[in-house]
């Protein structure tokens, strides 16, 4: 039995979750009633803890594609891009997303979870190149990282001097240097100094890779992300991202200006050993990317509820982790109040995300309110009553308590 | 440096690294060698990478990712450590 030892203390520990209350890791959404409501144990709840930031689920534009491919390309492609997998839709999309971006290149991949796997291992010669990432970088980086072989170090987050330090004492017998960040954090909502990472890295002779999952449309004049809200979009050498947030579908993605990028499509095993998205997933993707560059409007919205989010728990005196962002993070000192604090929340019908250690970037545990530009007047209305009552009753959710 | 080679429990890395585990001792283990960071000190395996990045800052070295993951004991990171500070020092 000793394959199943390892997990007994975590299962405990997941099972104890459903015993004391509501299980934040066992929701299930039993019926789905429109981009910011759902029914949960039979309640309608208002979804704050998705990545439905443009709010494109039910764009009837994207919906009314995917039906159109369904019918008239089937269900699945049967095979991966590198094989019988890559149809005219995926190759349109590419271009799209490199247009949307303003980069010459683009390689879709089947998740953004593969995408940055796929690069990175793509990219990466576990013999002779050194990957640097943010000490906060999602799984899917230290994954990609893990699966090259290549030296991997850590920086401290969104600190470039910590990632000069480290870049400066490298041995010189690595060719190739790869320096990985995010543009938007997911945990906290915070934002990394993309510039200045920038200029670090290409002193150093580095290539910067921005996951921008979180920030793909949301960040920057034209919605390119924090790169472009930074002013160095030319500048960044690879730019990944991801379908299933701002898009509103499933895959992901890795642009480029450097022509090499196409080569992911040959040393990238992520690429070359999974299917790829089915073609009413690459049309409503399609079709929501084309929908959120037409709509500014959709990212000014977007921008409006999370500043009056911001305000309002502010206000209430809750300790937040970031300034406003699409992310609203509070903190809460231990697991056992956040899993409470979680629970009061649903119990008021709103559905947040819970994070707890090692999950989260420091030592605390937090609720983590993700904002949509769908989100009604009476979403956030009810959002903004839920966090007082909360307040209320948590004090050691409050900025007061822990100074 | 004086406190190379010298691979006991008065060694000054060994010394350090307790020093910067000290905070998260929270059930107040005896620190020597042989514990094991994740099992003994019930610490996760991200507080082990946070309290490896102050050693780094601490020495000026840098310890990769792959090389802390193949180390469960104290002794052993102290260990991996030394090895660093001699090829990077
Ligand atoms: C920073 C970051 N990168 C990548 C991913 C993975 O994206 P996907 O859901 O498309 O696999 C996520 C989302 O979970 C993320 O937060």
């Amino acid at each position: 039995m000793s394959l199943f030892e390892k997990f007994e203390k975590t299962a405990a520990l997941y099972n104890g979750l459903s015993e004391m209350g509501k299980n934040p890791f066992a929701v299930v959404m039993e019926e789905v009633l429109g981009p910011t409501r759902a029914l949960i144990k039979g309640r309608e709840t208002v979804l704050a803890g998705t990545h439905n930031y443009l709010g494109q689920t039910f764009e009837p534009k994207a919906i009314a594609a995917a039906k159109r491919a369904l019918d008239e390309e089937g269900t699945g492609t049967t095979g991966s891009r590198f094989a019988n997998g890559t149809f005219a839709g995926h190759k349109s999309l590419e271009r799209a997303l490199a247009d949307f971006l303003g980069m010459k290149y683009c390689v879709v991949f089947s998740t953004g979870f593969v995408a940055n796997l796929g690069a990175i291992a793509g990219l990466l010669d576990p013999a002779e190149d050194v990957v640097l990432i943010d000490a906060d970088c999602h799984a899917c980086i230290y994954d990609g990282c893990q699966l090259s072989g290549a030296e991997t170090i850590r920086f401290r987050h969104n600190d470039p001097e910590s990632l000069d330090k480290r870049l400066g004492r490298l041995d010189p017998k690595y060719k190739g240097k790869l320096v990985c960040i995010e543009g938007m954090y997911s945990m906290y909502g915070d934002i990394a100094p993309v510039k200045e990472f920038v200029e670090v890295a290409h002193r150093h002779g580095a290539y910067l890779l921005v996951d921008e999952a979180h920030s793909f449309g949301v960040y920057g004049e034209k919605g390119r992300g924090v790169a472009e809200a930074e002013g160095v979009m030319d500048k960044i050498d690879f730019y990944s991202g991801t379908f299933s947030k701002a898009l509103a579908a499933i895959g992901g993605f890795v642009a480029s200006n450097h022509p090499q990028a196409e080569y992911l499509r040959f040393s990238s095993r992520p690429y070359k050993f999974t299917a790829s998205p089915s073609p009413a997933t690459i049309a409503s993707a399609h079709a929501a990317l084309d929908n959120i560059a037409a709509t500014p409007a959709l990212r000014a919205k977007l921008w409006d509820n999370a500043n009056r989010l911001h305000a309002a728990l502010t206000q209430y005196g809750l300790r937040l982790a970031a300034p406003p962002a699409p992310v609203i993070s509070v903190l809460l000192p231990t697991k056992e109040e956040a899993f409470a604090a979680w629970n009061f929340l649903i119990d008021q019908g709103v559905y947040v995300n819970m994070a707890i250690p090692p999950g989260t970037p420091g030592k605390e545990s937090l609720l983590r309110l993700a904002v949509s530009s769908a989100h009604t007047n009476d979403d956030i209305d009810r959002l903004v009553a839920a966090y007082g009552a909360m307040a209320e009753a948590f004090p050691s959710a409050r900025v007061a308590y822990a100074s | 440096m004086a406190d190379q080679g010298i691979h006991g429990e008065d060694d000054l890395v060994f010394r350090r690294v307790c020093a910067l585990l000290d905070p998260l001792n929270h059930k107040g283990v005896r620190l020597t060698r042989d514990i094991d960071l994740v099992a003994d000190l019930e610490i996760d395996s991200v507080s082990v990478l946070d309290v490896v990045m102050d050693v780094e800052d601490a020495y000026d070295i840098s310890i990769p990712v792959n090389t802390i993951s193949e180390t469960k004991t104290l002794g052993e990171l102290v260990d991996a450590i030394h090895a660093i500070k001699k090829s990077q020092g």
